[in-house]
């Protein structure tokens, strides 16, 4: 019995894979006291005492025996064993129809049953004989049989599957080499290098095209060390990086960088990659490289005209400025030359004294530093070459342009009025662009201006916070406004409402926003007139 | 050379240029006054002597040429120098018609500024001369009476005594009472000077031959 409840509680654990460990152990642990405690009791733990012995006939005329006597009181212990036998079994059934497979279902009534069913019988046909209500033991025996005859019925199904899952397994390796074929096909068509990093060993494998690609010998071991140093040195880092993120959680690799070849020669790769985990550490990592130098260079291409035609434009808003930049600069040298030539004259006069001297002098040593920032705006705006990006508070490019187009403002008779937000956000971006796009939309704006009575010439820049995540510059004028049916058009190409205007500053302008991450729009005001709005993501550090 | 009771007015936005010009005409020794814009200029009353204004073409608010048409107006003999950081060319053109002493670009010569300073208080102080005795003329030629008045014209017509009574229809001897009160009245000792002084006061004589009956 002992060896029988054993086998099922093994048998129940490895095939059904439920039920709960500490059951099996429990039913297992006491039935092995109650072998225990059979051995060392006399006669035997069912009874303390045998007084006699019952004899019975069965079907056929056999005669068995049976004992009677007195209780023994360690029976408990064996009855205790049956009973979380049942229960373990029960639960064991219930996990495994739960889990809902179609195939767990079966199993759990014909087997989980079978053996609930072989249990009861045997426990109720032992009482029932106990209590010599019924005569014949065999009922175990048969139960015992449907038991058995499940299981078997059982392993039968499993060992039919198994023939059938192999031959699957066959025509499955046969679909995947021939997809494998497929995918090398397709790859290499399309210039793909396939290739697979072993993690902890460190090797890379790569198909030839990869090899080809990378500029490595058909043969030789690849690590990773080896694949950086093909790589250009200035964007080892940023590749170096992006691997370690994928190895360190992300999973998902992907970069673009250049490569010099043996000849010196470079060229724009695109990588991909995916790692595989094993028990939460990087095993491997797949992946494919694509020789992306064609579409690069007419990025680049596409680029360098964007900022050609920028400078351009640029350089024709510095011309539409420079009777503003002349009066800019002439202001402070006219004062430097005044000053300069009083102080000559106290000086012959001798009337000058340390104090009036030094209030000279400190007042030449301003207008010229103020005359060194309008040079260097103007070389900043007609310079090919562009700064960084950098962190800058939209407010203050506004306040410089404003005081770049103060006189073009006298000019036009319109007031600027501003309106900026003190708590701004930053924003990261080229300053120059961002004063090029002020600049348009503000000289734009006297342009229109010109059509109304001086009285209504304004402009009115505001800065403000759109929302968490973006600053908007906003500048509205009270002139002839936008084509009603269509504001937007005056960003398109070549279009423009000036006689002698390119039509191209708002188009640049327009480009600039998109190529920092934000948008440039207009629409005619209430109350006359056009407002145009420029957003840009911010940056969130506020500026104090 | 530098005139008594003398004032340069200097009127310019950009506050470093005021002060350097301040300091320039300060070491030639003129009176200076500086204003930021040319309406606090206009608010001031007019100084009591000859006076010159060097002002920014380019002011906000009320510009260069715009003083210079409400001064005009106004009946003002301020004369003007324009200064100037870029200022187009008719501009410039239409200053100088409207009697501008000089039209100076930034960055100015000192002597530029200082000659044509000069030159603007020289005119300004011809002027004050000018209408400071045209004053005077008028203040006398309204203590006359009506007769005296009719006398007086006629005699820088150059009309004798005689012509004057028969043309009045009284004695010879009652103009003459006439002649003499007016030369008195008018501060003058011969008919010649009596003559100088209607001119400069704008009156027109009664000569002989448009009289003639």
């Amino acid at each position: 019995v002992f060896f029988l409840i054993v086998s099922i509680v093994g048998f129940v654990r490895l095939y059904f894979n439920t039920g709960r460990p500490w059951l099996g152990y429990a039913v297992c642990g006491l039935r092995l006291l109650a072998l225990i405690i059979n051995l060392f009791s006399t006669p035997n733990v069912n009874y303390g005492q045998i007084t006699g012995l019952r004899h019975l006939r069965i079907l056929g005329g056999e005669t068995i025996s049976l004992a009677k006597g007195v209780e023994n009181p360690w029976v408990r212990v064996s009855e205790l064993s049956s009973l979380l036998f049942l229960v373990f079994v029960v639960d064991a059934s219930v996990a495994l129809w739960r889990r809902g497979h179609p195939g767990d279902r079966r199993r759990a009534v014909i087997v989980g049953g079978s053996m609930i069913f072989f249990i009861s019988v045997a426990a109720g046909t032992s009482a029932l004989i106990e209590a010599g209500v019924m005569q014949s033991p065999y009922l175990i025996s048969f139960s015992f049989l449907a038991i058995v005859a499940a299981m078997a019925y059982e392993l039968s199904l499993d060992v039919v599957r198994a023939a059938q899952l192999a031959r699957q397994l066959q025509a499955s390796e046969a679909a995947l080499r021939e997809s494998e074929q497929h995918m090398g096909l397709a790859a290499s068509a399309a210039e793909l290098a396939m290739w697979m990093w072993d993690i902890p060993r460190d090797e890379v494998w790569t198909t030839d095209k990869g090899r080809a690609l990378f500029g490595f010998t058909q043969s030789g071991k690849i690590n990773f060390d080896r694949f950086l140093n093909v790589l250009h040195p200035e964007d080892r880092d940023a590749v170096r990086q992006a691997v370690a993120e994928a190895v360190n959680g992300a999973g998902e690799y992907e970069s673009e960088y250049r490569i010099v070849l043996p000849g010196g020669q470079a060229r724009w790769i695109a990588g991909r990659g995916r790692v595989e985990f094993g028990g939460g550490k990087p095993v491997r990592m797949r992946g494919v490289s694509l020789d992306i130098t064609r579409r690069k260079q007419a990025e680049l291409e596409a680029a360098r005209q964007r900022d050609e035609l920028a400078h351009l434009s640029r350089v024709a808003l510095l011309g539409e400025l420079s009777g503003s930049l002349a009066h800019e600069l002439n202001q402070p040298l006219g004062a430097i030359v005044t000053n300069a030539g009083a102080a000559l004259r106290f000086l012959a006069r001798d009337t000058m004294n340390r104090g009036k001297l030094r209030e000279i002098l400190e007042d030449i040593v301003a207008e010229g530093r103020r005359a060194g920032e309008v040079i260097r705006g103007i070389r900043g705006m007609a310079g090919k070459k562009d700064a960084e990006r950098q962190l800058v508070n939209l407010n203050d490019v506004i306040i410089g342009v404003i005081r770049l187009t103060r006189s073009d403002a006298l000019a036009h008779d319109c007031t600027i009025v501003s309106e900026l937000h003190p708590m701004l956000p930053k924003v990261e971006a080229h300053v120059v662009q961002l004063q090029q796009v002020f600049l348009n939309l503000i000289l734009n704006a006297f342009e229109a201006s010109q059509e109304v009575p001086k009285a209504q010439r304004q402009i009115i820049i505001r800065t403000e916070r759109d929302g968490d995540g973006t600053v908007l510059a906003s500048v509205r004028d009270f002139g002839t406004g936008l084509p009603a049916e269509a504001p937007e058009r005056v960003f398109e190409q070549f279009y423009s409402s000036k006689k002698d205007g390119m039509g191209i500053g708002l188009c640049i302008a327009q480009s600039i926003a998109s190529a920092h991450g934000g948008t440039l729009q207009a629409q005619n005001a209430k109350g006359g007139g056009a407002r145009f709005f420029f957003r840009l993501p911010a940056i969130h550090e506020v500026d104090l | 050379m530098t005139l008594a009771h003398a004032l340069v007015y200097v009127i310019d936005d950009e506050e470093s240029m005021c002060k350097a010009i301040g300091r320039l005409l300060e070491s030639e020794s003129y009176s200076v006054e500086i204003f930021s814009g040319a309406r606090q200029f206009l608010a001031r009353p007019p100084h009591r002597g000859p006076s010159c204004v060097v002002v920014d073409l380019n002011l906000p608010e009320l510009n260069g040429l715009a003083l210079q048409r409400a001064l005009a107006k106004s009946g003002r003999g301020e004369q003007l120098i324009f200064i100037t950081g870029g200022a187009s060319v008719p501009t410039c053109v239409q200053a100088m018609k409207s009697g501008a002493i000089d039209y100076l670009p930034k960055p100015f010569c000192d002597e530029d500024l200082l000659g044509a300073v000069e030159q603007a208080l020289i005119r300004a102080s011809e002027q004050w001369t000018k209408s400071s005795q045209r004053k005077e003329v008028r203040a006398r030629l309204a203590t006359l009476t009506p007769r005296e008045f009719d006398v007086l014209k006629l005699v820088i017509g150059g009309m004798l005594n005689k012509q004057i009574a028969a043309r009045l229809g009284t004695t010879e001897a009652t103009i003459k009472v006439h002649r003499g009160r007016v030369m008195k009245k008018m501060g003058v000792k011969s008919v010649a000077e009596l003559v100088v002084h209607a001119q400069r006061a704008g009156i027109a004589s009664e000569s002989t031959d448009t009289t003639k009956v």
